[in-house]
Formats: structure tokens, C-alpha cells, sequence
């Protein structure tokens, strides 16, 4: 279980995140969502410490996160994997070592340095691609692959942390709706089958009711809602999203009609099932 | 058009203009201070038309004095049984040739000693050189103003204090010249890794890497291409750099040089600077190809 307590973070007079205190219980999909400049991605990298936190309290267990320091903190990243909108991949490495980069934290120093891998390192990144359905662009570049095929590889890195918690920002902002539909139901089949949690910054409002158990809603830093997706009423939603309420819920149509909708665009996913 | 879009444009208009003049009295400002500055070197250097026009007859008789009596009915003429060779010909000229080649070898192995180690330097100091990877402000700080020492003295007065602490010879030479390469070179590497992307640097400390770490992984791969093309270009200008240090006892061909044109300002100083010149050109031309075919490689990757 891990807990926030009374989290703040401030960046000079922007209060990006306000006071949130919130459970996230083992095994939990959550979805986070809210417009722009809400404090979405703030929020998530104060999860896994890429932030510090300007107040509060983040725990795990009766681990204070927001306190960890050198080994410790990096232990606490290995466990909690994060996916980037950008993928975050590093371009002109190959798709191998991108994946195997997940096993830093684990590996002694010196292999770390002169970049030696095991069998069994390899032997785990290939698992993990395989499970994405990319063990084929193995010895590829990262850089050559699109955006879709990007993705997936950097949740074959999480993977390789075999982490306990996945936070995701934005993982399918910058994808066409069939990769946003691949990607959203690995996450979802590696909450289900791994039993690790998920915590998934949404933009849009219809992938997050399709996928999630729970959903958070952000309005200028603080959480002002929190509750299922049928607990979700459509006026909540346009309070939530403010000015940007239609367009989260235009983008809806065309990012998650492929979940929500089996006869509108069906062909392109059964040809690939 | 709205009132509040044509508001837009002008505040972007005013704001334009403002940014022109402002940029355009920079210019001036500019422009001004150069003139000044050049006016005060040519008072101070004494610098006037009539000096060049007397110095430059002087260059010619120079170049009488080092000019080889090359005689065309012997110039291949080799040694005669006696072991000497014929005045006039190529061998009379070059006697020392394999004195020189040996030196030129030094002086080429001290170019690529120097930066070899300059380029280590470099690299390493790049890291927390660059502003968006130093891992604490105090090491950014430090290893800029270390780099701003290695580079500001120029190689000859190094090797001019190195020759005086550890003796004459090329060790001097190697050491002063791969200080200013740590520092001509970490300069130009930080600004090569102040332009890679934080994103994969991002990703790697998401996995809880380390810094060095995020470095390696997240750093190196993008910046490889670029780190050897400049440490290729500055390999060209340390064989140059090498060629010189010699003439304060560093080692390398110019100390023969210095030699030749202190004791006998003869025909030996042309033959001498003939080989270096060659030298210089022929891997010019050599590092050059490298750093095409390299860059060329990465394009078609
Ligand atoms: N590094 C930073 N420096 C200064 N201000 C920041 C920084 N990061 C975020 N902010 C500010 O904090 C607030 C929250 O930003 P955040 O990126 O968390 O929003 P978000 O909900 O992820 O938005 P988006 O949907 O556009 O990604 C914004 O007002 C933003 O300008
Ligand atoms: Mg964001």
C-alpha cells in the first residue's frame, strides 16, 4: 500500500501540487486525470522521487519515500518503473540494451560500467519484449522504430525493473488510436496478471473509465475527485476538465472508441489479435 | 478579427520593433568597440604600412639564405665510396633525412599521446561541465573554471614551465599540450552534451541509476559522433601544436628546427620545414576522411 499524505510540491508561486493525501492499495489500476497544468505529471514524479516533494509525506510500507536518499532512493525507482509520454528511450542504443538498462539498479558496479551483461540479463529483456511482441526489433536501434513500437519497448524496460508499482505519464499521448489501444491493454493485462499497480496520468476521459478500477481528478494541483468510473457523472467530469472539456471528451472518440465501441474500428484489431 | 487578436498583433509588432532596435544598437556598440580595439593593438604593435613594406624585402633575403644550392647534373647523385655526399644533389641536402623522420615520428606520437589523454580528460569533465547534467552546482562550477585554467595558458608556456620542472624532452611536450587539449576539448564536449536530450538521461535514472550511470547510458550514445569528430580535429591541430613545442626543449621536430635555425640558418631550416609542412597536410588530409567516413557511417546507421 502506498500512501500520500498531505503531499505538496511548489515551483516558485505555482503550487503544481496541493496538499494530496490519497491510498493507492496493492494490485489497484488507477487512472489520473485533469487538464492541463493540473498537476498530473507533477504528481507522478514525486511517486518515484524524479521531484522532491516541498511538503508531505509519501509512504510505502513504513518507508518515508519522500526522505530516501543515494542507494536507497534508487532502489525505491527500481521498484517503482515509470513510462514517459516521449518514451524516453535512449535512441541509438539498441532495443536489447534499452530493456536490459531496467537491470542497472541490480547489476554490480564495474558490469554496470564496461556494459557486460549475463545470459540470464539478456535472457529477462527478451522475455519482456516478447510479451510485448517485440522480440523481433531485438538488435534494432531504438531510434528506428515507431512510436507505437517505442512505447512498448520502454514497458519492456519497466518490466525488466520487475517493479511493484508502474506509474505511466501520458503513455498514449503521442500514439494513433490502434498503438494507444496495444499499449493501454498491456498495462492493463500487467496490472492483472503481474498483480502490480498502476498508476496512469489519462488526458482523455473515455480510456480512463474503459481501463482503470479507480480514477483521481486534479484541478490545479489538488485531487477533487476520487472514486470509480461509474461514480464519475458527466458534470464532474466537465468540472474537472473546465474549458478543456470538450476536447478530452472529442479526443475520447477517436482514442478509445476501439475499447468502448467493438464495431466502429474492429477490423484493424482482430487482423492484429 | 477580433479586437482582442489585432491587439495581439500590435503588442507583437511593438514588441518586435523594440527587440530590433535594441539588437541593432548592440551592433553598433559592437562594431565600435572592434574598431577601438583594433586602433589601440596597431598604435601599441607599432604596426604601420611602411614597417610591412620594409619587412617584406627582408623575408625574401631570408628565404635566399635557407634556399638549397640544388645543381641539376647531380641531384640524384647518391654517396660516393668515401661515404660523402655530392654538394649540389638531394642526398648533400637532406643528409640528416632519417634524423628528421625519427623526430617527425615523435612528433606525431606525441600528438596522439596528447590526445589520447586530452581527449580522457575531456570526456570525463564534460559531464559535470555541462549545466544540465552537473550533479551539484559546486562541481559545475569547479570543473568550468579548471577547464578555463587548461585551455587559458597557452601550450608554449606550459611546456616551457614543464621543460623547466621535469627536464628537456618530449614527456614536456606530451603534458602541455594534453592540458590544452583538456581544456580546448572539455569546453566544446560539454556544449556537445548541453544539446543532448534529458529524455533518455530521464529514463535511465527512472530505472534508479546512477548518475554516472545515467551518463554512460543515457549521455554517451548521443554524443559519440560528435565527441570523435572534435577530438579528430583537435588530433590535426596538436600534430601542428607538436611541431612547434620543440623550440622552447619539449621534444618533437621543432626542437630541431629551433636547432638548425639558431646554429646554421642554411638550406637544413628548408628541409627541415618542408617535412613538417608535409607532415601537417598529410594528416590533415588523413583525420579528415576519418571524421567523413565516421560521420558519414552514422548517417547511413
Ligand atoms: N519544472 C517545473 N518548473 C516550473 N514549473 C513547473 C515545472 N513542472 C511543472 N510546473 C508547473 O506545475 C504545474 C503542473 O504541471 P504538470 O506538468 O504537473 O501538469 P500536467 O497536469 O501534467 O499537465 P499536462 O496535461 O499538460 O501534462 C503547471 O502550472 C506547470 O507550469
Ligand atoms: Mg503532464
Amino acid at each position: 500500500m502506498l500512501k500520500l499524505d498531505q503531499l505538496t510540491r511548489r515551483f516558485k508561486d505555482t503550487v503544481a501540487v496541493s496538499d494530496v493525501t490519497l491510498d493507492f492499495p496493492d494490485g489497484q489500476m488507477v487512472g489520473v486525470i485533469g487538464r492541463s497544468g493540473a498537476g498530473k505529471s507533477t504528481l507522478l514524479r514525486l511517486l518515484n522521487r524524479l521531484l522532491d516533494p516541498s511538503e508531505g509525506q509519501i509512504l510505502f510500507g513504513d518507508n518515508d519515500i519522500a526522505r530516501l536518499k543515494g542507494r536507497e532512493l534508487r532502489a525505491w525507482r527500481s521498484d517503482c518503473a515509470m513510462i514517459f509520454q516521449q518514451f524516453n528511450l535512449v535512441g541509438r542504443l539498441d532495443v536489447l540494451t534499452n530493456v536490459m538498462t531496467g537491470r542497472l539498479f541490480e547489476m554490480p558496479g564495474w558490469r554496470a560500467m564496461a556494459q557486460v551483461f549475463t545470459a540470464e540479463e539478456r535472457a529477462l529483456a527478451i522475455q519482456a519484449l516478447d510479451r510485448l511482441g517485440m522480440a523481433h526489433t531485438a538488435l534494432q536501434r531504438a531510434e528506428t522504430l515507431s512510436g507505437g513500437q517505442q512505447q512498448r519497448v520502454a514497458i519492456a524496460r519497466a518490466l525488466a525493473q520487475r517493479p511493484r508499482i508502474l506509474l505511466a505519464d501520458e503513455p498514449i499521448a503521442s500514439l494513433d488510436p490502434l498503438n494507444a489501444k496495444i499499449v493501454m491493454d498491456s498495462l492493463r493485462s500487467i496490472n492483472r496478471e503481474d498483480g502490480i499497480t498502476v498508476v496512469c496520468n489519462l488526458h482523455t476521459l473515455d480510456t480512463a473509465r474503459d481501463y482503470c478500477d479507480r480514477i483521481i481528478g486534479m484541478q490545479a494541483g489538488r485531487v477533487v475527485f476520487d472514486g470509480t468510473p461509474a461514480q464519475l457523472t458527466a458534470g464532474m467530469a466537465r468540472e474537472i476538465y473546465g474549458a478543456e472539456a470538450e476536447e478530452a471528451f472529442n479526443e475520447s472518440a477517436t482514442s478509445t472508441s476501439l475499447a468502448s465501441d467493438p464495431d466502429a474500428a474492429a477490423a484493424p484489431v482482430r487482423a492484429s489479435a | 478579427m477580433s479586437d482582442t487578436s489585432t491587439n495581439a498583433v500590435h503588442i507583437f509588432e511593438r514588441h518586435r520593433a523594440e527587440m530590433r532596435a535594441s539588437k541593432r544598437a548592440m551592433n553598433i556598440l559592437a562594431l565600435v568597440i572592434f574598431l577601438i580595439c583594433l586602433a589601440l593593438s596597431m598604435w601599441i604593435s607599432n604596426f604601420t604600412p611602411e614597417r610591412l613594406a620594409n619587412g617584406v624585402p627582408r623575408i625574401f633575403e631570408y628565404f635566399q639564405t635557407i634556399l638549397p644550392g640544388l645543381q641539376w647534373d647531380v641531384l640524384f647523385e647518391g654517396r660516393n665510396e668515401a661515404g660523402r655526399a655530392t654538394p649540389g644533389s638531394l642526398t648533400y641536402w637532406y643528409t640528416d633525412f632519417w634524423t628528421y623522420m625519427s623526430l617527425i615520428w615523435e612528433t606525431i606520437l606525441m600528438a596522439i599521446t596528447a590526445s589520447l589523454l586530452g581527449a580522457f580528460g575531456a570526456f570525463v569533465l564534460s559531464f559535470p561541465a555541462a549545466h544540465n547534467f552537473a550533479p551539484a552546482r559546486w562541481l559545475h562550477w569547479v570543473s568550468r573554471r579548471f577547464l578555463e585554467i587548461c585551455r587559458g595558458i597557452p601550450e608554449i608556456l606550459l611546456a616551457l614551465i614543464l621543460v623547466f620542472m621535469i627536464g628537456i624532452g618530449p614527456l614536456a611536450g606530451v603534458m602541455a599540450i594534453a592540458i590544452h587539449t583538456v581544456g580546448a576539448l572539455g569546453k566544446l564536449f560539454a556544449e556537445v552534451n548541453e544539446n543532448a536530450s534529458s529524455r533518455p538521461v530521464e529514463g535511465i535514472a527512472a530505472t534508479g541509476g546512477t548518475w554516472v550511470q545515467q551518463m554512460l547510458y543515457g549521455v554517451v550514445p548521443q554524443v559519440t559522433p560528435n565527441f570523435t569528430s572534435y577530438a579528430l580535429l583537435r588530433f590535426e591541430i596538436n600534430v601542428r601544436a607538436s611541431s612547434i613545442i620543440g623550440f622552447v626543449g619539449a621534444g618533437g621536430i621543432g626542437q630541431e628546427l629551433n636547432r638548425v635555425i639558431s646554429f646554421y640558418s642554411d638550406d637544413r631550416v628548408l628541409a627541415v620545414l618542408i617535412l613538417v609542412v608535409l607532415t601537417v597536410t598529410v594528416i590533415d588530409l588523413i583525420s579528415e576522411r576519418l571524421r567523413l567516413g565516421f560521420i558519414g557511417r552514422e548517417n547511413f546507421a
